[in-house]
């Protein structure tokens, strides 16, 4: 037994001995004789079963082969480093293991001690040197030994560090990652927590060397955690944070927010944000408070999906603390090792929607006015239709808006924005971020109800020069983080073109008027907005001034003004110019300096239909005024004077009043051009428009008219049945007619003397316009130009004496055909002439019984073709006035020559005359009806030419 | 039986991950989110092997002192992470398997869904109650 110790004592110290020998060949660079003499001390010591020294021979028996097989060394730049720090590999591992006598050598050390890397010569003589997959068996074998030792924790550690790093030469990630975790688990005890770090840092190392980021990360992150565990007097924050910095990759966590603005986010949140909260800590307690608001606001912005409400609340809550010592700024924050934190914009708080442009209210829209020569023609192709060119449209549609903003305006921009937090989020100095022109952002603060829908938020500003002005994005403070929002970068945003032109500045006009502003609003289909509206009340036929006053309420003198009027179209028919003015006076006083004021009197003159709807012709047929045929009807017309008759309104007419009552209400729109300044000279203008509501109560009316012949054929009578449909006395008048008094609600007849029109001496419409309008359509304009001379004629007027208005009264709607050609002098003209005188009035001419009476009868032709011959009768009567007429007169009155005369054919405006004598044998009135010949007159000329004076003769005593 | 199950879509995120004890989430997200190296080396390790053989069963990726976490990856690339309880020997590495089938029916399902958004996290009630029942089995 004691032979077997001794000899078992004995291979133990050769065993030892051989591979203290290897080492210090190792040592001396004498790489083959190292690998036999491990070789021997392994066998050596295997037969002993002395573990600790076989796994230490082992494992320079690794050492030898690994520095054999991969004469680069395995720790790369890493391990060059770390022997720097420790000048001898032997003293540094004799420092860290104190209790065994292994020396540790670092392979890469030989290569850089100068040993000849050449292993091509040396492999012949390479029969002991190991198989790679040897070498790692041989490792795992030593391993296994070690740990059958409790103070050998760190050489364990050792071989495993080692291990991994020829597996990660040898790219075997899976084994090395056995041996990392084998690793993990070894126990070592009393460890200062600087090791510990250290530890945690090589693992981290180790990982990240074999591809396993993620792992590397966890153990940076432990290793940080480490740095300030709380047994350590002094936390080493600024480690911590650096540490922490280094696990982001791992995490493939960029502190970039723009990365985040790809998609929804994707990655490890809850483990991201955890990070993010030590980051926050870690920076906070190093004392840098920016570096922590900018974390914050990231974890704010990029984390936003994943925290909870409550979450939401601290955070918010924290990021206020922070900011009230140091406000976020969009600056870039760079770090001491170089690293850059980019600014962090809120673009999530509050989330935008959409974008939108504004363009100017309508009233203070720029409009280009129109060149003859449109330089968007030349620019054109010559074709209609182009894809070519459509395409281009589309593209430049949308970047650029179709409208204009001006210099010196203010410009609106609306957001639709939404609240994402579970509170009320404040915005403060909400500004727009534009480019390309100096840009005065006006900013807002707004206070957002939580979990708000979309909010319409609008910014505005003012540009202060001319040119192209894109909004790129806005500003906001949201608590107490300053943020730039481009909108390039947010998702989701849906915009109409943020591109738009800037033109020069232009005045600004503001209209007040003399009317009260009214509630109505035009009919929609007006077109144009309005900006604002005004409304009076008239009687139809009634005038009113309406004072403009102008006002220049921009910063550019005014310099040009037009007015134009448009009448929204109108079921009613509108007689006479409804809005007239005189500009003259107002431009007089232009340029308009800011802030000086100028008048425009516009009259407003309401002149509708003055008829009643009926049918006017049955209506007349009715009253058997006869106004069809010839209107020589009979003497005993001709004794009806024009007289006033007095009729009461009947229930049918009172009950027609209340539906002739209702208002008729006009609508026009006054446009003022105005332009001036800068914006003048660039072919700018602006238009307001003026809304006017009018409405029209009905004054009168003329529920009939009709006509009688006059004594004259030259004139004659106009009867008018007026009806006053207001609720208050009203007189009328008409020219030369004295006033007549009418009550409300009554209805009296009114006869006017007219002469009869000549209507062929008004012009005709001016030939353009007639030779595009349809014959039906020139008709009707010579019936209107012809009211119209008759209206001006008439001249009736109205007046309400107790509201002390009055007006007109029109009677051109109701005219007519066959009023007007009673109304109109026939071309043939007629005068009877008895004993020289013209016999055409009432007045009788007076002749001497005895004498032969000369009669001549004249025919002008005013007619444009010849007429004639014609053959006349003078027949004779007597009018008893009872309605009797005596026509058996051959012994009272005789006939020097013929009773019929012969009228030779008249050429156009000529002159012809026939003459005969009448003979009276008694005293007497005495009627001459001049008629003509059955058969004789033409045909086809209307009967109303041959409109021949009837005489009244009074046959007198010769000696009376 | 298991304590955490995690779905991880193709780019290494997570669609879906779901662990017990509720007040220890964050270390789950950590050792699964750590597992994926290994994951990952072991479908590069594999990419060489013909794709109609591959193996979608990983098998234990690493144990730790209390718990083993196995992998499991379908053809398109999506990782199944199964974390169990070490002390839970009855276990079996057939029995693994099955569940992860299970797993894949599952996930399957929800893919065939045509209102899901391949690449959102997975909301399906079904393919919630399925995890639940699996984590509650032997518990």
């Amino acid at each position: 037994v004691l032979l077997g110790l001794k000899r078992h004592y004995k291979k133990r110290c050769q065993g030892r001995m051989r591979k203290h020998v290897g080492d210090l060949c190792l040592q001396a660079g004498m790489l083959q004789d190292s690998l036999v003499h491990y070789h021997m001390s392994v066998e050596l010591l295997r037969s002993v079963n002395d573990f600790l020294w076989l796994g230490a021979a082992l494992e320079g028996l690794c050492s030898a082969s690994v520095i054999y097989h991969y004469p680069g060394g395995t720790g790369g730049k890493t391990g060059a480093r770390r022997l720097q720090g420790s000048s001898l590999p032997a003293e540094a591992a004799n420092r860290h293991r104190p209790g065994a006598q292994e020396v540790l050598i670092d392979p890469g050390a030989l290569t850089t001690n100068g040993i000849n890397p050449d292993t091509s010569t040396e492999i012949g003589r390479a029969k002991n040197c190991l198989s790679p997959e040897d070498i790692i068996d041989k490792y795992k074998e030593a391993i296994s030994y070690y740990s059958k030792y409790k103070n050998a924790g760190v050489i364990e550690l050792e071989a495993c560090v080692k291990a991994v790093r020829v597996l990660a030469i040898q790219k075997r990630s899976m084994e090395a990652s056995e041996f990392l975790q084998n690793a993990v688990y070894i126990n070592l005890r009393q460890l200062s927590e600087e090791e510990k770090i250290q530890r945690y840092s090589i693992l981290s190392e180790l990982y990240e060397l074999i591809g396993f980021h993620r792992k590397s990360a966890f153990f940076k992150r432990v290793a940080a955690m480490q740095c300030v565990a709380p047994s350590i007097a002094e936390p080493g924050w600024r480690a911590c944070y650096k540490l922490l910095l280094e696990t982001l990759p791992g995490y493939s966590l960029s502190l970039d927010p723009k990365d985040f603005n790809k998609g929804t986010h994707r990655g490890w949140a809850a483990v991201q944000m955890r990070l993010l909260h030590e980051l926050v800590y870690a920076s906070r307690r190093m004392g840098n408070p920016a570096l922590s608001v900018r974390h914050l606001s990231f974890l704010l912005q990029t984390m936003l999906d994943f925290l909870s409400d409550q979450e939401k609340k601290d955070v918010t809550q924290s990021l206020e603390n922070y900011t009230s010592k140091c406000p976020g700024t969009m600056e870039l924050l760079t770090l001491p090792d170089g690293l850059t934190l980019p600014p962090v914009p809120f673009t999530k708080l509050p989330i935008v929607k959409h974008v939108k442009l504004l363009s100017l209210p309508t009233s203070l829209r720029p409009q280009k006015m129109k060149s003859l020569l449109g330089q968007n023609v030349s620019a054109k192709s010559p074709f209609i239709y182009s894809p070519i060119i459509a395409h281009n449209r589309g593209e430049e549609k949308n970047k650029k808006i179709d409208f204009q903003w001006v210099q010196g305006d203010v410009c609106e921009v609306q957001l639709m924005v939404y609240n994402p937090m579970p509170f009320e989020l404040r915005v403060e100095n909400m500004g727009l971020l534009t480019s390309g022109v100096e840009f005065e952002a006006l900013p807002a603060a707004l206070s957002l109800p939580a979990e708000s829908g979309l909010y319409p938020v609008t910014l505005v500003g003012v540009p202060q020069t001319t040119g192209t002005i894109t909004v790129n994005g806005y500003r906001t403070t949201v608590f107490g983080v300053f943020s730039d929002c481009l909108l390039d970068n947010l998702l989701g945003i849906k915009t109409s073109g943020s591109t738009v032109e800037v033109i020069p500045a232009l005045p600004r006009l503001q209209i007040s008027t003399s009317l009260p502003r009214s509630a109505h609003s035009l009919q929609p289909s007006s077109g144009d907005e309005i900006s604002t509206n005004v409304s009076v009340q008239l009687y139809n036929g009634e005038t009113q001034q309406l004072i403009i006053t102008l006002e220049n309420i921009g910063m550019e003198p005014l310099e040009t003004l037009e007015v134009t009027s448009k009448i929204l179209s109108t079921k009613e028919k509108l007689y006479g110019d409804f809005l007239s003015w005189k500009l003259e006076e107002t431009l007089a006083q232009f340029p308009l300096q800011p802030g000086k004021v100028a008048t425009l009197a516009i009259s407003i003159k309401a002149k509708l239909d003055f008829s009643c709807q009926e049918n006017l012709l049955q209506d007349l047929s009715d009253d058997g005024i006869s106004v069809s045929g010839f209107p020589l009807s009979s003497p005993f017309r001709q004794v009806v004077r024009p007289r006033v008759e007095s009729r009461p309104a009947t229930v049918s007419e009172g009950s027609k009043a209340g539906d002739l009552s209702h208002l008729k209400t006009l609508e026009a729109v006054l446009n003022f051009k105005y332009s001036g300044g800068p914006g003048h000279v660039e072919g700018y203008y602006r238009n307001l428009s003026l809304g006017l509501h009018v409405e029209v109560e009905p004054s009168v009316f003329f529920t009939r008219v009709s006509t009688l012949p006059a004594t004259s054929t030259r004139q004659c009578h106009l009867l008018l049945d007026v009806f006053n449909s207001t609720e208050h006395e009203l007189t009328v008048s008409a020219r030369r007619n004295e006033e007549l008094i009418l009550h409300a609600g009554e209805c009296q007849r009114m006869a006017i003397q007219v002469d009869k029109f000549n209507f062929e001496s008004v012009p005709e419409s001016p030939g353009e316009k007639g030779q595009f309008a349809s014959p039906k359509q020139l008709e009707e304009e010579r019936l209107e130009a012809r009211g119209l001379e008759i209206n001006s004629k008439l001249d009736i007027h109205w007046r309400i004496p107790s509201l002390k208005r009055s007006g007109e009264a029109s009677v051109e709607g109701l005219l007519n055909q066959l009023v007007l050609e009673h109304l109109q002098l026939a071309p043939l003209q007629w005068d009877v002439l008895v004993d020289g005188q013209l016999c055409d009035c009432d007045a009788a001419a007076a002749c001497p019984v005895g004498d032969p009476v000369r009669l001549e009868v004249r025919l002008t032709n005013r007619s444009p073709r010849s007429v004639g011959p014609f053959a006349l009768t003078v027949v004779p009567f007597q009018d008893h006035q009872n309605g009797v007429r005596n026509y058996d007169l051959q012994d009272t009155v005789s006939f020097v020559g013929s009773s019929t005369f012969y009228l030779e054919a008249v050429q156009p405006s000529g002159q012809s005359a026939c003459l005969g004598a009448l003979l009276f044998l008694y005293t007497g009135d005495f009627f001459l009806h001049i008629r003509f010949q059955e058969g004789s007159r033409s045909k086809e000329l209307p009967p109303s030419w041959f409109c021949l004076p009837s005489v009244h003769v009074r046959a007198l005593d010769a000696q009376a | 039986m298991a304590v955490c199950i995690a779905v991880i879509a193709k780019e290494n995120y997570p669609l879906y991950i779901r662990s017990t004890p509720m007040e220890n989430e964050l270390k789950f997200h950590y050792m699964v989110h750590t597992s994926l190296d290994v994951v990952d080396e072991k479908i590069s390790a594999m990419g060489k092997a013909l794709v109609d053989q591959r193996e979608l069963y990983l098998g234990l990726l690493y144990p730790t002192e209390d718990y083993k976490v196995y992998g499991y990856v379908t053809n398109s690339k999506v990782k199944f992470v199964m974390v169990v309880d070490s002390s839970n020997t009855a276990l079996r590495d057939n029995e693994i398997r099955s569940m992860f089938r299970k797993l894949h029916n599952s996930y399957t399902d929800v893919m065939c869904n045509p209102f899901y958004n391949p690449g959102d996290p997975i909301q399906s009630r079904a393919f919630d109650s399925m995890v639940t029942s699996m984590m509650i089995q032997v518990c």
